[in-house]
């Protein structure tokens, strides 16, 4: 798909700037002086998704099957940049439903842990694995996509926001950079007034459509208006929906210790 | 154009139109949810859990060559949280009252699991806890050669599901302390010995099942990569040597995880325990290796090798005499939670989802005696709701009279389980 725009966009840059070459161009010189950096985009739009500090924040879940609701689950996530890669490192314990209160899931890129304080085991996780449960889609909320994935840019064109309004709009093609991307393609469309995520695509690398997901709900949170929702659409199942609402953003004290294995059957957060 | 192909041009036309006009409404169409309620704050804190559990179901005697029925109510209490600043604290009980009871045992029996508190230093990074604490080691999913402090830890065996049994054991009296970096860990435990034997008293807190003995270890933990994570431990107990242990986790590809353990000592052999006989103690393995895989349809399959020196082989299995010797034997291997067979191997798999049904799982596993080619099967059907489980539960062992599982009391049990989670 992104090829297909890129081709489009391509030949309709060569048939305009044949007809207008020597009276636009000094216009033409202006434009592509002003045209936006896809990778800066893309850091702004990470931005504003990730606070530049350590965080915690409160996630209630729920899922819908043809605008049913049919589960809710809650769950508190911490996460802090990691030194050495600069992607988010995050823990997060389950708080509802009742039999998974307590329940860890540590991800550190591919590292990634779940932990029963029932049974006090600690199971390592595959990326596959990961990706079965309401965890994955912490994955399009809190990650740094300026640091796994290459942007270009696709097109500017007007895209429905979460809100159902129609926002000026610049389209980024997303391509994974190394190994620790949890998708192989993203389309992003990142509003044009303000670099704020409103729409994403997440792809296989088969190609297939894992989720379409809107960030919408923005409110000032920890110094700047941030997305406090995201629908996340199945992308084999268009009527499996989650709703992720976000609350209580907090600055605690986040440890770089506690994102190893063997502090996880001794956390306890205050 | 031609009439037939405007006509193919419009109806393909319009199919697009209608896709992407369905992809569209149904995007429109999420975007009208609404989010339930944010959870209440007085959930978010230290994690408290409760459940009640109650079983029924038929048992196929072999012993009797009858059917009996069996019964079983579970009440089953976890609570961890903060005492002061810098100070923590966990409780975990478990009572459970089964008829036909297990050997030995009343009907009624409770199960002091965990009771410990914990300080933390201002860092996080440094550790000290003291108390009953359930410390588990090891990465097999059947059999875990690195966990010392495993043998006399389970009461009453209420499934033979291997992850049903790490959440119904006993922890241990223990000093631990831990330190922890970014990317590694080192811990020290002692437990030292607090009585002589196990107890039969539903009600005790049961300390000669899981502080008989002195018992040291030293655990050293350290993430290798970010697909390879390593452990080495050293353990120590009055009257043994000192045993080694390792263990580790591999990430290959996205969707397989390896797993593998070891450990080596020199010890009596478990006929030897099992005979009450010190007889002479000789260097051994024990070890269990294998791969988890997880398709694109939620189904994860491990298979697990598992091996133990200590254990009777061909040659000893086939002169370990009737059926009473082979039962003290099995009974010892059960007690100290150790693969009563040379060779052993292990299928576990997990299917949610299943059939596309949300929250319908199931679990199955099938456990192989590759000594004497006995066989213990079991599956699990459960569907979730928000604070409801019901599931039935199969569980057949098969093999030979005097093999390991045609050994077992009961050749099949068919029950039904409903679990009610408090909130």
């Amino acid at each position: 798909m992104s090829e297909h725009y890129g081709v489009t966009m391509g030949a309709s840059v060569m048939q305009r700037g044949r007809r207008l070459v020597l009276l636009a161009w000094p216009l033409a010189a202006g434009l592509a002086w002003a045209a936006p950096d896809p990778q800066e985009l893309l850091r702004a739009s990470d931005a504003i998704r990730n606070p530049g500090r350590p965080f915690s924040v409160r996630v209630t879940l729920t899922d819908f099957e043809g605008g049913k609701q049919v589960d809710s689950s809650s769950l508190t996530s911490w996460a802090r940049a990691q030194e050495d890669s600069g992607q988010f490192a995050s823990l997060i314990r389950f708080t509802l439903p009742a039999r998974d209160a307590g329940k860890l899931i540590l991800r550190n890129g591919d590292d990634l842990w779940f932990y029963d304080p029932g049974t006090k085991a600690s199971v390592r996780l595959s990326p596959q694995q990961r990706l079965m449960g309401q965890a994955s889609n912490g994955d399009v909320v809190t990650v740094n996509l300026a640091r796994d994935y290459q942007a270009s840019l696709l097109a500017e064109e007007d895209v429905l926001d979460g809100e159902r309004r129609s926002r000026k709009a610049y389209k980024l093609g997303l391509k994974a950079g190394n190994a620790a991307a949890t998708y192989a393609n993203v389309e992003l469309w990142v509003d044009a007034e303000n670099s704020r995520p409103l729409k994403g695509r997440f792809f296989a690398e088969s190609g297939r459509l894992l989720k379409t997901v809107y960030y919408r709900r923005f409110e000032q949170q920890l110094g700047r208006e941030r997305p406090t929702e995201t629908v996340i659409i199945d992308g084999l199942n268009p009527k499996a929906v989650t709703l992720m609402r976000y609350s209580d953003f907090a600055t605690p004290t986040i440890p770089q210790n506690w994102f190893h294995r063997d502090h996880l059957p001794r956390f306890q957060p205050d | 154009m031609n009439f037939p192909k405007l006509a193919i041009g419009l109806a393909a036309a319009a199919c697009c139109a209608t896709a992407a006009a369905q992809s569209s409404d149904s995007e429109g169409d999420a975007l009208g949810l609404v989010s339930a309620p944010d959870a209440p704050a007085a959930a978010t804190p230290a994690p408290f859990k409760l459940m009640l559990e109650a079983a029924a179901g038929v048992a196929d005697r072999r012993s009797t060559g009858g059917t009996a029925g069996v019964r079983r109510l579970s009440v089953d209490l976890y609570r961890a949280g903060r005492l002061a600043p810098g100070w923590r604290y966990v409780v975990s009980d478990r009572i459970d009252h089964v008829r036909p009871a297990d050997g030995g045992l009343p009907d009624t029996v409770n199960s002091l699991r965990e009771a410990y508190v914990g300080w933390d230093a201002g860092d996080g990074a440094s550790s000290l806890e003291f108390g009953r604490i359930n410390l588990r080691q090891g990465t097999g999913y059947g059999y875990n050669p690195t966990d010392f402090f495993r043998d006399g830890s389970l009461r009453t065996v209420t499934s033979l599901n291997p992850f049903s049994q790490r959440e119904n054991r006993l922890g241990v009296v223990m000093l631990r302390g831990q330190r922890t970096w970014a990317g590694s860990s080192v811990a020290l435990a002692f437990a030292p010995k607090l009585a002589d034997s196990r107890s039969s008293d539903g009600t005790s807190l049961d300390l000669g099942a899981t502080n008989n003995r002195d018992r040291w270890l030293l655990s050293a933990s350290r993430q290798i990569s970010e697909r390879v994570n390593a452990q080495a431990l050293l353990y120590k107990e009055t009257g043994q040597g000192v045993q080694l242990g390792a263990s580790a986790t591999a990430l290959i590809g996205t969707a397989t995880v390896a797993h593998a353990e070891w450990a080596h000592g020199r010890q009596s052999s478990l006929a030897d325990m099992a005979g009450g006989s010190s007889g002479g103690e000789k260097a051994g393995h024990r070890y269990a290796f294998g791969l988890t895989y997880t398709t694109a349809g939620k189904l994860s399959v491990t298979g697990e090798l598992q091996g133990n020196d200590f254990a009777l082989a061909d040659a000893g299995w086939a002169a370990a005499g009737g059926a009473a010797q082979r039962g003290a034997y099995l009974l010892t291997a059960e007690q100290r939670q150790d693969l009563a067979s040379r060779r052993a191997a292990l299928v576990y798999l997990t299917q949610k989802d299943l059939l596309g049904v949300r929250n319908l799982l199931l679990s199955a596993f099938v456990r192989f005696n590759t000594i004497d080619h006995s066989r213990l099967h079991w599956a699990e059907l459960r569907y979730q709701w928000p604070s409801i489980d019901m599931a039935v539960q199969w569980q057949r062992s098969s093999g030979g009279a005097l093999d390991q599982w045609g050994l077992m009391p009961d050749r099949q049990v068919v029950q039904a389980v409903a679990t009610y989670h408090f909130r």
